[in-house]
């Protein structure tokens, strides 16, 4: 138990600054936050409770809701389509990982640069992530089909034809598919804050290095991604949470097909809930996918925390 | 990888230079090559898909701005992510102070409800937000857009803040406070212009998020007239699902207002987050 | 409610449901009734936007407002957020059977048995609207005014590939599995499904399996009485197994939208579509003109069937919200709708009408006239089971029949499959 002496301490490992006796009575202090208490109490926290009472009913969303108990929940376990979708959602965050964060942090290193000519190519990079999901949807949905694609066109014609497939249409390759527009789209956004970061890198750091004869990628790996850590984590984290809330380009590029395969736990939701009318089905999986988001973030911040940021 | 102005570039450079340009050019291809689709017949489309427009089919975009009401979806838009995303940084910039610096009761228990929204994702309550707001009867309306999206953007915005804070110099709030200045006014003269780049930050990256968002554009909206952009594309593109030339229009001049607007506020983003160095 | 959040909201829901309940400002002050549907576009739009504008005319202190969504949307979230909120349209459109049965239980449709005997409205629509099997009654109660029967799959085909290739249309299954044989060898995609939602290519099989499995069963199965995995549902997942192994679909129709592969089929790339009657209003807008197509209905499977040579088709029409502010002048332009005259432009934007005399009198094109000769000869009327029974049911069937013709499942484990999913909606 943490004494009064390290409660400072405490404090400032769960980012707050640690307050000072005198500084303000308590009571007038909490003015400060009753706006945003009430904004999220009334449109987070009450949902959230309500969801909890419809989790344990039958309802089509119309008519009154029946009292089950846990019933819902145990079909969840052996919804066969539902659990493929928490398998299908770990592997997109993978892959998502993967090409967002490293292809961002990757070129925020490689157009780290203030020459002319690299704002405009870091600019250009980025602006994939302004479009919206739904446009980035439907145009890779043309890209990839199979008749008329950009894709199978550009096979045909290097005589590759054999290589043109039914891109969305066929489990295999449906979800890569997917992971790649994901990665195409938000690379440039880890990019930015990965550059924002290596900005703020003492550039005494790196010609110190030169100087002692270190090339280019012994500073990335001995300078950069050290001193990256902090925003590593942090993104990483937010692919995470992100991820697992995946709906916009599942719905508009595949909405769950091929069979399920592109099936993530949120198009699964809105199908259940909405497209078949059971919304207290709908809503127990929606708090069972709180659940398992709470946990999967809590542990990888317990993990985050151990390796600490270096403060510089 | 960093090099000064001054000197001549390297071959390291060039090359640096060559394989971005080279990504990058790949990477925006899609988008280009949407955005000179738009101007063509459907027929050119399947046709002949990689070449430049035989005529230039301007009334396309024209076509697409009407059939899509895209001025009144602009303006929902453009109202709903306003309003949200102000209204969030009011709320959390607020709220971040008080947790950073000032102690009152339940503080850090407080500050770990709030942490519990990062964890959260918005479809976990979509259904029973929908059935809330039908019932309080804002089903349909813009504010229910506005109050789920700035009460969603809070957690991150929050943390966002209270970790910008934690880096802020205490000395000038203190010194403030020697001459009499109560929390409030420490807090609106002193604070408020020390936080300005986070402040600015996080609203520029809340305004792309509320901006794009879908799902609860697509659940709590039904009528036309209040539609927001994404959900409305969506739709749009659902009707004229096979009539490419329009569907490409109307998502071109969806795309180059935003585009527009990052591009102008980029510097704002890299000066907000290198500020913080600059004391 | 347990949980609403208290004074302010219900404040909130107070003020907006009186609002929504005032009652219609006296006679000649202007009124708004609302309607709600799904005809985005095409000759029907056409149609529906000129009867109101006469109506207008005709009626100068009622306006009649049009929310409009698109088909899924509609069904998905579209029709329910009005049905719920504090102001619901006045007139909305629905399905007969199980959709307007619901409404009827949740107090949504309005009781309009007495308009309907009132001056013999009722007797204006061909008789066989209302039996039993078209759902247009509950409980002997009329809620739904009937606007058009949907043929809801047929197999459409593109003549000049027929004629090419030397085929014809088939009348027996053996005849189309030897149809399907000739156009794969030569080279063509013979049969062009946007399966990505399921429906398409789930209609068609719900229809092959009526043909093959006796109606007591079929409707015990999907009333969840009897297990799926039973002989009758096994030949029908086999016969789409058949159709697989020759090659009949297109390679992406687990990916491809329903509307994408009508285009397909309107470019010629494919030499058949199963889809409903609503291709007709389509092709006049987005066909090039001389397109030429025919249709013809699901051949003959099993001739011991009694269901044998059925049409499967379903009734659509306007119920009136019970909450309408409204009702009179909501059943006035429902009334002026279902009149001959405007029957008649109805029928020929494509619809298939259900008031007497109307498909007669109409100048149809012979697509039309096809499907409208389809449904009055037909031995029998076969609902779609997403309409008949419950949605979820339903779907899990079309997801199973899609899975046989992916290829993903034998028909045999699909049924196992289908027979384990549904355990849970008992």
């Amino acid at each position: 138990m943490p004494s009064g002496n390290q409660r400072g301490t405490a404090a400032q490992k769960n980012g707050l600054g640690g307050g000072r006796p005198g500084e303000g009575a308590g009571i007038t202090n909490l003015l400060f936050v009753i706006p945003a208490l009430t904004l999220y109490a009334i449109f987070v926290l009450l949902p959230l409770a309500s969801s909890l009472y419809y989790a344990l009913t039958d309802w089509d969303g119309i008519g009154s809701p029946r009292w089950v108990g846990l019933a819902n929940f145990s079909r969840a376990f052996s919804d066969d389509i539902h659990l493929a979708s928490y398998v299908h959602v770990t592997l997109y965050i993978i892959g998502t990982l993967i090409f967002e964060v490293s292809f961002g942090l990757i070129m925020a290193v490689l157009l780290n640069s203030d020459r002319p000519g690299f704002a405009l190519l870091r600019g250009l990079f980025f602006s994939p992530v302004v479009l919206s999901m739904s446009a980035a949807g439907v145009l890779w949905t043309f890209v990839f089909d199979y008749r008329t694609g950009l894709i199978n066109g550009m096979l045909k014609g290097m005589g590759l034809s054999d290589w043109a497939q039914p891109w969305l249409s066929q489990p295999a390759t449906a979800l890569l598919c997917v992971m790649l527009v994901s990665g195409w789209k938000f690379a440039g956004f880890y990019m930015i804050l990965f550059f924002a970061a290596l900005r703020r890198i003492p550039r005494s750091l790196y010609e110190a290095a030169t100087l002692e004869g270190a090339g280019p990628i012994r500073q990335f790996f001995s300078i950069t991604l050290p001193l990256l850590k902090q925003n590593v984590l942090i993104c990483g984290l937010l692919a995470v949470t992100g991820g697992f809330a995946g709906f916009d380009l599942f719905f508009t590029m595949t909405n769950g097909q091929p069979y399920n395969s592109t099936e993530v736990p949120v198009t699964w939701i809105v199908k259940m809930g909405f497209d078949s009318d059971q919304l207290g089905y709908g809503i127990a999986l929606t708090v069972i996918l709180t659940v398992v988001v709470s946990l999967v973030s809590l542990l990888y911040l317990r993990f985050a925390e151990r390796s600490h940021a270096v403060e510089y | 990888m960093r090099s000064s102005i001054d000197t001549p570039r390297a071959p390291r450079e060039w090359l640096q230079f060559g394989i971005g340009a080279a990504v990058v050019a790949g990477m925006c291809f899609p988008a280009i090559w949407m955005s000179y689709s738009a101007l063509k017949t459907n027929r050119e489309i399947f046709r002949k898909p990689y070449a430049l427009p035989e005529t230039w089919q301007w009334e396309n975009l024209s076509k697409a701005w009407q059939d899509g009401g895209l001025g009144g979806l602009y303006l929902n838009s453009i109202i709903v992510t306003a309003a949200a995303v102000t209204l969030c940084a009011f709320a959390a910039t607020l709220a971040a102070y008080a947790f950073a610096r000032l102690e009152f009761p339940g503080r850090r228990a407080l500050y770990r409800v709030f942490l519990i929204g990062l964890l959260l994702p918005p479809p976990a309550v979509a259904i029973a937000l929908f059935t809330q707001l039908r019932d309080m009867g804002l089903l349909n309306t813009l504010w229910a857009l506005i109050f789920a999206n700035a009460a969603w953007t809070l957690s991150i915005t929050l943390y966002l803040m209270t970790g910008y804070f934690r880096t802020v110099k205490r000395e000038m709030e203190e010194a403030a406070r020697l001459e009499g200045a109560n929390t409030f006014q420490v807090f609106w003269s002193v604070v408020l212009p020390m936080v300005k780049p986070a402040v600015i930050t996080t609203a520029i990256l809340n305004t792309i998020n509320i901006w794009n968002e879908l799902m609860f554009a697509l659940l709590f909206i039904s009528d036309d007239a209040s539609r927001t952009l994404p959900a409305g594309i969506v739709r749009f593109s659902g009707f004229h699902s096979t009539n490419y030339a329009l569907v490409f229009a109307a998502l071109t001049l969806t795309t180059v207002p935003i585009m527009t607007f990052y591009f102008v506020s980029q510097r704002h983003v890299i000066r907000g987050l290198t500020a913080a160095r600059a004391e | 409610m347990v949980l609403r959040t208290g004074l302010l909201s219900g404040l909130i829901g107070a003020v907006a449901f009186a609002s929504a309940a005032l009652p219609s400002a006296a006679l000649g002050e202007p009124v708004e009734i609302r309607i709600t549907h799904s005809i985005t576009g095409g000759s029907q739009k056409e149609v529906l936007d000129g009867i109101i504008a006469d109506f207008e005319k005709a009626n100068p202190e009622i306006t009649v407002k049009q929310v409009v969504f698109d088909d899924d949307q509609y069904s998905d979230t579209g029709l329910i957020t009005q049905l719920k909120s504090s102001t619901p349209p006045d007139i909305y459109f629905q399905w007969a059977g199980f959709p307007m049965q619901r409404d009827a239980k949740e107090g949504f449709a309005k009781d309009i048995t007495a308009e309907m005997n009132e001056g013999g409205w009722k007797d204006t629509f061909l008789p066989s609207v209302w039996s039993p099997s078209m759902g247009t009654l509950y409980d002997g109660k009329a809620y739904l005014v009937p606007m058009t029967l949907d043929v809801t799959n047929v197999i459409w085909f593109n003549k000049k590939i027929f004629a090419e290739d030397g085929v014809k249309a088939p009348a027996t299954w053996d005849e189309f599995m030897a149809v399907i044989k000739t156009l794969a060898e030569k080279g063509q995609t013979p049969i062009v499904v946007g399966n990505q939602e399921l429906w398409p290519l789930g209609n068609w099989a719900s229809h092959i399996a009526s043909r093959v499995v006796e109606p007591a069963h079929y409707a015990a199965a999907f009333e969840l009485k009897e297990p799926f995995n039973q002989p009758g549902f096994e030949k029908a997942l086999t016969l789409i197994d058949d159709l697989r192994k020759a090659g009949a679909f297109n390679k992406d129709i687990a990916g491809l939208g329903a509307d994408p592969a009508m285009s397909t089929f309107f470019q010629e790339a494919a030499a058949m579509h199963p889809i409903g009657s609503w291709l007709v209003p389509s092709a006049n807008e987005m066909a090039e003109k001389d397109f030429d197509y025919g249709a013809f209905n699901t051949p003959l499977i099993d001739p011991a069937n009694p269901t044998k040579d059925s049409v499967i088709g379903t009734a659509t029409g306007f119920a009136v919200h019970a909450k309408s502010a409204h009702p009179k002048e909501a059943i006035a332009f429902l009334k002026f709708f279902t009149q001959l005259d405007n029957q008649v432009k109805w029928a020929e934007a494509g619809s298939f009408s259900p008031v007497k005399g109307a498909m007669e009198q109409a100048k149809l094109d012979d697509k039309t006239k096809q499907m409208a000769d389809m449904l009055s000869s037909a031995g029998s009327l076969v609902p779609p089971p997403d309409t008949t029974y419950p949605v979820a049911v339903a779907e899990s069937y079309y997801q199973a029949a899609a899975y046989v013709a992916g290829g993903e499942k034998s028909p045999k484990d699909a049924l196992v499959w289908l027979d384990e999913h549904v355990k849970a909606m008992k």
